[in-house]
């Protein structure tokens, strides 16, 4: 364990454009969170009810107890975390649509309102127009990955990023503009 | 169509941000103006406000990202006989699946629930399946079958259903528009099945609209019949609420009827509220609370205590038009078909008394059908003498409720809290604490309401419990508030002495703050903590979390009244583990932050100066104290909080230090009013055992013999039944006395040996109780004339009282008063000049204890002593100056009716002999 970087020296390194650092660091918060939505599910049984939020506040708590002191602050952990959220529910949208049954794990929406979910086409889609928009408003995409793929409340994501909730959700409404113009141009072109 | 590239995005981005900030009346405006400015822009955002309208519609990104359709680690397993086939809904209770016969026997398809509570709390797998069987026999047209239950491999219970395909019943009736009548012809059918199945005995406890299914055939279906009692424990005898469930997702309280909030018993009656519930949300598309969403607290309080409008008066507000289309209607014209006979019936099934409803479902039933036959109804309208009857008895009810004014002290805490945090400059803040007043506005109205309807006041501790419940059930509320309120909670536990609950709480709110970026509920939370763990007799650890708590908390105003709030634990800390100096100069920094600090919360400003005088009186400044105390206790009168807790805890501590001053008479009235604060009419109950005890020790001090004794006995029995070492202590040494004084010499012996065996279980060897333990054995020596053995016991009292002393463990009163006492000892055995050195090394200590300035009654006693050695060495002129100036304490501090008053004033010449 001594040899691996921490969390934090990676989250620096990548903020300092260290692609390699970038990488490293994504596929160690992947790992992680696929780790424990696989031991939640074996803890639980079926059905397993495991909410997005709650598996990245879970992930923070176990990784901050390994890493010690010098671990990143919560808001700045969730900002990397709630992207790789993001591509590990992509990932499992994917999956479903290559073979249809047989996931490797399930995490579950704890909205009842099932008819709610999102097509997996579009959520491809979404997804590559918000890495689009990460290049360009980098705020924005974060706050989409927080809210949507990752379920926080305006109130939680004002909190995390030290803006107030309607700053929140103003940006959440534009973002929400950008995507959906993206989304249907690309259906239209 | 122009395209959004980067550049174009970061261009407009701007624009965006301040339409979008705009109300739709103003954007049209300032769109207008855009377009003139800026033209080639103007197309693209109008372009995107439009699509943002449409994006709202459709709920773009709104719903979830993962889809739980099919569950691949549950489809095509099978349950029993059957094998699952998709999921169809998930809900509180848990999931439910589309399911056929495994067997294939049979093409009909079942539901199958997967009830998310374990059954081994629940009676066990047995209990569960047996029944499941009775409900199963339950046969009706308009119910759903159930058809099995059982309990899988890995313990999950669930239940197998009929497969309804159909729409909830308000709905089904919205979507065919149907007027009153045909609405009230469909809910008919409802309650000829809830009479069905209350025949059978079977109560269902959860109606509501998604448990009343009406299928495309109009054919009406009710699901979970009898479901929520399988929730619910019956072999428990304690009746359990919504709020003290551990699930309480599986029970709607939306539709619950008030018993089913407060802990009443359930009975079909509870049905009948429901059914009232269902039956005004399908004539008025409203649900009697009121519109729009509701916090759970706010819902409680609605059932458990608001009227609801009447249905007639709910459909002409202009919000519900689109109510009165539904049902074809109009506004106006539903009114009218609402007032009266409907209006009637609906009020007189949501009756909050489970008793003053419908005695049965066809008593409703009958009702309604005499309203479609315009018969005249089996119960008369409300009449305005009804309400106003009702009003007065539960207000009645509300003053009768003695923790009433407990209860205001949580508000009181968190209230001081928000009055600060609103200090804060940036306004998101200030957003947020609007919030959080709302829901301890809320919680405490809830709290408040919750003993009226059943008509017995609740205890403080059950008051405290359902607030913990609440808190932790509402929803909407951000965690700092829930932290907050949580830590509020535990503090009346910690003031009830409670400290392992207090702890608990604690340890919650700590926990649940331990990441959020304002760190000042974690750091509160800490403290708090702290203080809890410095009464169990932790007192490293409790400075350990005082000091990680004021450190999280930078020193600056913003967060001047948290600093506060955790000096002054930090200064109770310091006192419990004996550094009253410390714990001094941390209440005089809290203090000192107070008067600098941008608001004054009055109930905050109160409390530390009850500690500060405490601190003052603890490193022997009893003036300051006092002055303190005085101003403290006119505040309170100024702000009518009298007969409050910290009103309680304020007299009782000034008393006590007015007692260890010589100043019994005036403890004697603090004392008096502290208890009277906490009596309950005559029930004493609520009054700390200690404050009986010390009462008990002033009353002693008057010469209130009798009066005494029966405190005494009080306390004695009081502090015994809580556990209470401190105030079984103080009684046993006031039992002593008291049997000394009625001759009953054996009887004191035995009191004062059950305190030797609790101390020395209880107290480190030297601290000064074992010197008022000597002199108690010092004095029932003397009462049997057995002198020598009583100089023993003097001398021992007195050195146990210089050592203590000496090590500032107790202040110099002691060593004073066994001085005095053993100068009495040594004059009656004739060592004159000892006894003159003792009452004169006696004098300057007690009158360094004494409040500056002002007579006390030991130090008159050390007079009174010192008087007597001298005059039996006939110092006759030395003799009356001692007594004059005994005479002079004694008056002022006892009263001059008192015995030992008027024995000075004899001796001092100063009255006839």
């Amino acid at each position: 364990m001594t040899n691996q970087p921490t969390l934090t020296s990676l989250i620096d390194a990548a903020e300092h454009g260290n692609r390699a650092a970038a990488e490293t660091l994504f596929s160690t918060l992947y790992a992680e969170l696929h780790r424990l939505s696989k031991r939640e599910l074996a803890r639980q049984g079926i059905p397993v009810s495991l909410g997005a939020t709650t598996l990245l506040h879970q992930a923070y708590i176990e990784m901050a107890a390994q890493d010690g002191a010098s671990f990143p602050d919560r808001a700045r952990f969730m900002g990397y975390a709630a992207r790789v959220m993001r591509g590990l529910i992509i990932d499992h949208a994917r999956n479903r649509r290559a073979q249809k049954r047989g996931g490797h794990f399930e995490i579950t929406s704890l909205s009842s309102e099932v008819e709610d979910a999102v097509d997996h086409h579009e959520l491809i889609q979404i997804s590559e127009a918000l890495d689009e928009l990460s290049q360009s408003d980098p705020v924005l995409s974060e706050v989409v990955d927080l809210k949507f793929f990752c379920g926080f409340t305006f109130a939680e994501i004002g909190s995390l990023k030290g803006i107030s909730e309607r700053t929140a959700q103003r940006q959440w409404e534009k973002a929400r503009i950008y995507l959906h113009h993206k989304v249907r141009t690309n259906l239209e072109a | 169509m122009p395209t959004l590239t980067p550049e174009r995005w970061q261009e407009i981005s701007p624009f965006l941000d301040h339409a979008l900030s705009l109300s739709e009346a103003d954007r049209v405006l300032w769109l207008e103006s855009f377009r003139a400015e800026k033209p080639e822009l103007a197309d693209l955002l109008q372009e995107l406000l439009d699509e943002h309208r449409a994006l709202t519609e459709k709920r773009f990104l709104e719903g979830s990202p993962i889809v739980n359709r099919d569950q691949p680690s549950l489809a095509g397993q099978n349950i029993g006989a059957y094998k699952l086939i998709s999921p169809i809904g998930q809900g509180g209770m848990g999931s439910v699946w589309l399911a056929e016969r495994s067997d294939g026997r049979f093409e009909r398809r079942v539901a199958v629930k997967f009830l998310r509570f374990s059954v081994a709390a629940h009676g066990g797998a047995e209990r569960f399946r047996r029944e499941g069987r009775i409900l199963g026999q339950l046969a009706d047209p308009h119910i759903a079958e159930l058809i099995d239950a059982g309990v899988t491999p890995n313990g999950e219970p669930y239940l197998v259903l009929e497969h309804v395909e159909g729409e909830p019943i308000d709905e089904y009736c919205d979507r065919r528009r149907l007027g009153v009548e045909a609405r009230i012809r469909i809910f008919l059918d409802v309650l000829s099945a809830v009479a069905r199945a209350h025949a059978s005995l079977i109560v269902h406890r959860d109606l509501k609209p998604s448990n009343v299914l009406v299928r495309n055939d109009g054919q009406v279906k009710l699901l979970d019949f009898g479901i929520a009692k399988l929730l619910a424990d019956d072999a428990s005898a304690a009746p359990t609420t919504l709020l003290t469930q551990e699930d309480a997702g599986a029970l709607t309280p939306q539709y619950a009827a008030p018993e089913q909030v407060t802990g009443g018993a359930i009975t079909t009656a509870t049905d009948v509220y429901a059914l009232g519930v269902l039956l005004y949300l399908v004539l008025t598309g409203q649900h009697p609370a009121g519109a729009g969403a509701h916090s759970a607290a706010g819902l409680i309080k609605a059932i458990v205590e608001t009227e609801p409008p009447q249905a007639s008066e709910v459909v002409r507000s202009p919000d519900v038009h689109a109510s009165a289309e539904k049902r074809s209607s109009t506004p106006e014209r539903l009114s009218r078909e609402l007032r009266g006979d409907l209006d009637t019936i609906v009020a007189k099934a949501l009756k909050k008394k489970p008793a003053d409803r419908y005695g049965s479902v066809t008593a409703l039933a009958n009702d309604l059908q005499r309203y479609l036959k315009h018969e005249p109804l089996s119960v008369r309208p409300d009449s305005i003498m009804y309400h106003a009857a009702k009003f007065v008895q539960r207000n009645r009810l509300g003053v009768a409720l003695t923790a009433v004014a407990l209860i205001a002290v949580i508000a009181g805490v968190t209230a001081t809290l928000l009055q600060a945090r609103a200090a804060r400059e940036q306004r998101d803040f200030a957003l947020r604490q609007l919030s959080r007043a709302e829901a301890i506005n809320d919680l405490n109205n809830l709290v408040l309401s919750d003993a009226a309807p059943s008509g017995k006041p609740l205890t403080f501790d059950h008051l405290l419990e359902i607030a913990q419940g609440i808190v932790r059930k509402q929803h909407g509320t951000d965690e700092n508030t829930r932290g907050e309120l949580l830590i509020s909670i535990g503090r009346q536990y910690a003031t009830l002495e409670e400290y392992e609950k207090a702890r608990q709480l604690f340890e919650e709110a700590r926990s649940l703050s331990r990441y959020l970026p304002d760190r000042s509920t974690h750091a509160l939370a800490s403290c708090a903590l702290g203080q809890t763990l410095s009464r169990g007799g932790d007192p490293s650890r409790a400075e350990q979390l005082y000091q990680e708590g004021i450190g999280e908390l930078p020193d600056n105003s913003v967060m001047a009244i948290e600093r506060v709030t955790c000096l002054m634990r930090g200064s109770e800390i310091a006192s419990d583990s004996g550094s009253q100096q410390e714990a001094l100069i941390r209440a005089l920094a809290a203090e000192q932050l107070l008067q600098h600090a941008a608001s004054h919360p009055d109930n905050l400003e109160l409390n530390l100066m009850v500690l500060l005088a405490g601190d003052y009186a603890g490193t022997g400044q009893p003036g300051q104290a006092d002055g303190i105390y005085r101003r403290a206790a006119s505040r309170l009168e100024d702000l009518g909080r009298v007969r409050t807790q910290l009103a309680g805890s304020l007299f009782h501590n000034w008393g006590v230090m007015l007692l260890r001053v010589g100043r019994p008479l005036d403890a004697e009235k603090a004392l008096h009013r502290s208890i009277d604060v906490s009596r309950d009419n005559e029930s004493e109950d609520f009054v700390s055992p200690t404050t009986l005890g010390v009462y008990a020790e002033v009353l002693w001090e008057l010469g209130r013999t009798e009066e005494a004794g029966n405190y005494a006995e009080r306390a004695y029995w009081k502090g015994r039944k809580d556990g209470d070492g401190v105030a079984t202590r103080l009684a046993l040494i006031q039992r002593a006395r008291i049997r000394r004084a009625r001759g009953d010499l054996i009887g004191s012996g035995q009191m004062l040996s059950e305190l030797d065996t609790l101390l020395h279980r209880t107290l480190p060897s030297g601290q000064v109780y074992f010197a008022r333990l000597a002199s108690e054995l010092s004095l029932n020596a003397r009462a049997v004339g057995d002198w020598l053995k009583a100089l023993e016991w003097a001398d021992k009292a007195v050195e146990i009282a210089e050592q203590a002393a000496k090590r500032r463990s107790a202040s110099s009163l002691y060593e004073g008063r066994y001085l005095v006492a053993r100068s009495t000892i040594k004059l009656h055995l004739d060592s004159v000049n000892e006894a003159i050195a003792d009452a004169s090394a006696a004098l300057p200590l007690l009158q360094s204890v004494a409040l500056p300035g002002s007579a006390s009654s030991d130090v008159g006693r050390a007079q009174m002593a010192l008087g007597r050695a001298l005059s039996a060495e006939h110092k006759d002129d030395q003799a009356r100056s001692a007594f004059r100036n005994a005479s002079e304490n004694l008056d002022q501090s006892l009263g001059p009716d008192n015995p030992e008053s008027r024995e000075a004033r004899q001796l001092a010449g100063l009255s006839p002999q």
